[in-house]
């Protein structure tokens, strides 16, 4: 991954004098960079909110069971002001950014590595192909009985969720480069190192950046869980205190930024894997 | 004993496995290619040309027989002898400038000299202003040049040429075959070409070998003794173009 960003620094560092003509370039950045906001995209949620709107104000539903549109954004101010919602926001997303970034980094350095060598690929092969099918929330337990119930636990639990999915992309990303690639490198006489930064690792970029996006939104899914299940901060222990304490607006308030932080870590991933493979065609997301 | 970039092919047969069973795709090929020569190769889809051409950059050794580069039994790639692959397999996540500079990566130049030849090559083939752009930004032609581009760079003994200009519009084609020549006058390196167009074969090369498939063999040479430069329409030009499409088996079907 850093080399291919490298790479690219190295490019524009050397032709920054030829930066007026670029006729392709230019044309294109201007054509990757559009339809990330869409009005047709805002039709639905906005038809959901007048649908609750009417089922709170009509009584459909009691307000213990769903407090109305306007009752839950008094609840998110009350929450901000009164009750330092934004410590629990922040603490939340401090644990995901960490176990995030830990997680990928070591699954992304020892997915390159398994994916060159089968010796290393068959060291670990058993022992992760038995961990990963124990779910992080069921090590959460005894990893707390260990490391307390504050961010740390959490943090390689979680860690341990991103690791997996990133881990066996980036294995089978290395194993599928095109062999006519192989075959160049061979040809221009590249080192092995040479061959791993400028063939195999780029080529297998495209499926590390799936699995990231991918477990990015996972780890945020299981912060949630994880505070729920221990500590006393974060929007997930929020989220079961309110349900215990009949608090639906707060509930609620939870409810939707945990949705609303989820649809901003995914589309900042989506960017950022669409500005790491410009280079592809065709690309989609 | 022998000049630097001459080539020896003694008795070289190749099979594929195909189902598990063997086929024969090169039977007894023999060829000499003495330094600075310009020998192309021409024949039927399938019968071996580009298998020849990875039997020389030493990208197979399964193969039987001796492929002799200025006679030593070659062993692996090098530098000396350079390629431009038939797909012009520019890496995909490389800029151009930066695809031609991956050929130089182990060449033993000083790093100014390499931003130098990068530069040169890439004007050679007419894709100036196209340095920062990447492969899926170039049409199928202009990739190709971009290919030519990195073949040339390096510098090799041997260049190895897989219908390079198979791609490219008529004028363009011309113009190239032009550069093609005058590099070769003036570095004095040995080329194979191989090519579907017997015009392009008689216009550059000093010999043309036509091989024919089933199992892929050479069937002929026709020794292009023409002055250059030379003339396309002139009579000599035609009757050894005759040659060559006879011995290829077509020349009956052309004046039909
Ligand atoms: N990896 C492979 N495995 C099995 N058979 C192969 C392989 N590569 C090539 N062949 C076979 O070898 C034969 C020769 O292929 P080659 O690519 O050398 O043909 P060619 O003369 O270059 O044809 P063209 O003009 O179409 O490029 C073909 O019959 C092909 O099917
Ligand atoms: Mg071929």
């Amino acid at each position: 991954m850093t080399s291919t960003l490298d790479l690219e620094r190295r490019g524009a560092a050397g032709s920054a004098s030829q930066r007026a003509l670029r006729p392709g370039a230019s044309f294109l950045s201007g054509l990757s960079w559009r339809r990330s906001f869409n009005g047709i995209g805002l039709i639905l949620p906005l038809g959901l909110l007048a649908l609750w709107q009417t089922a709170t104000s009509l009584q459909w539903i009691q307000p213990v069971f769903l407090p109305s549109p306007l009752a839950t954004a008094g609840a998110f101010w009350k929450m901000l002001t009164k009750q330092n919602l934004h410590l629990d926001f922040l603490s939340s997303i401090s644990i995901v950014a960490q176990a995030f970034v830990y997680g990928s980094l070591a699954a992304v350095g020892l997915g390159i590595a398994a994916g060159l060598s089968r010796k290393v690929e068959q060291f670990f092969g058993p022992t992760f192909d038995t961990i990963r099918h124990i779910p992080g929330i069921a090590w959460l337990p005894l990893i707390v009985l260990w490391l307390g119930i504050g961010a740390p636990a959490k943090i390689l639990v979680i860690a341990k969720s991103v690791f997996f999915p990133v881990f066996l992309n980036t294995l089978s990303g290395i194993r599928n480069v095109e062999k006519r690639y192989v075959e160049l490198g061979e040809v221009l006489t590249l080192t092995r190192w040479q061959l791993v930064r400028r063939v195999l690792v780029p080529s297998a970029v495209p499926s590390i950046m799936v699995s990231l996006r991918y477990s990015a939104g996972l780890a945020w899914a299981l912060v949630v869980v994880a505070e729920g299940l221990s500590g006393l901060e974060g929007i997930g222990f929020l989220i079961f205190r309110a349900q215990g304490l009949l608090l639906t607006d707060q509930l609620v308030v939870c409810m939707v930024i945990i949705g609303f932080v989820g649809f901003a870590i995914d589309r900042t991933m989506y960017a950022l894997q669409r500005r790491v493979l410009r280079w592809k065609q065709g690309f989609d997301g | 004993m022998t000049q630097r970039g001459s080539l020896d092919i003694r008795k070289v047969s190749k099979n594929y496995e195909v189902d598990g069973r063997p086929l024969k795709v090169l039977s007894d090929i023999n060829l000499h290619v003495g330094p600075g020569e310009f020998i192309s190769i021409v024949g039927p889809s399938g019968c071996g040309k580009s298998t020849i051409l990875r039997l020389i950059l030493g990208l197979d050794t399964g193969y039987e027989g001796d492929i002799l580069l200025d006679g030593t039994r070659i062993a692996g790639t090098s530098l000396d002898r350079g390629i431009v692959f038939q797909d012009h397999r520019l890496l995909p996540w490389l800029t151009l400038e930066q695809n031609v500079s991956l050929a130089l990566e182990n060449a033993p130049l000083p790093a100014a000299e390499k931003r130098r030849t990068v530069a040169q090559h890439i004007a050679l083939v007419g894709l100036q202003g196209f340095e920062t752009v990447f492969p899926h930004q170039l049409s199928g032609g202009m990739a190709q040049r971009g290919a030519i581009a990195r073949g040339l760079a390096v510098r090799p003994r041997i260049l190895l040429l897989d219908e390079p200009l198979g791609a490219l519009d008529a004028l363009t084609r011309l113009r190239l075959q032009e550069e093609l020549l005058r590099i070769w006058k003036a570095e004095g390196v040995t080329m194979i070409l191989v090519t579907h167009d017997v015009d392009e074969a008689l216009y550059l090369s000093d010999r043309v070998v036509v091989m024919n498939s089933g199992p892929g063999r050479i069937v002929g040479e026709v020794a292009v003794d023409l002055p250059t430069p030379r003339v396309r329409t002139s009579p000599a030009f035609a009757s050894l173009k005759q040659r060559v499409l006879s011995l290829m088996g077509e020349y009956e079907l052309e004046v039909a």
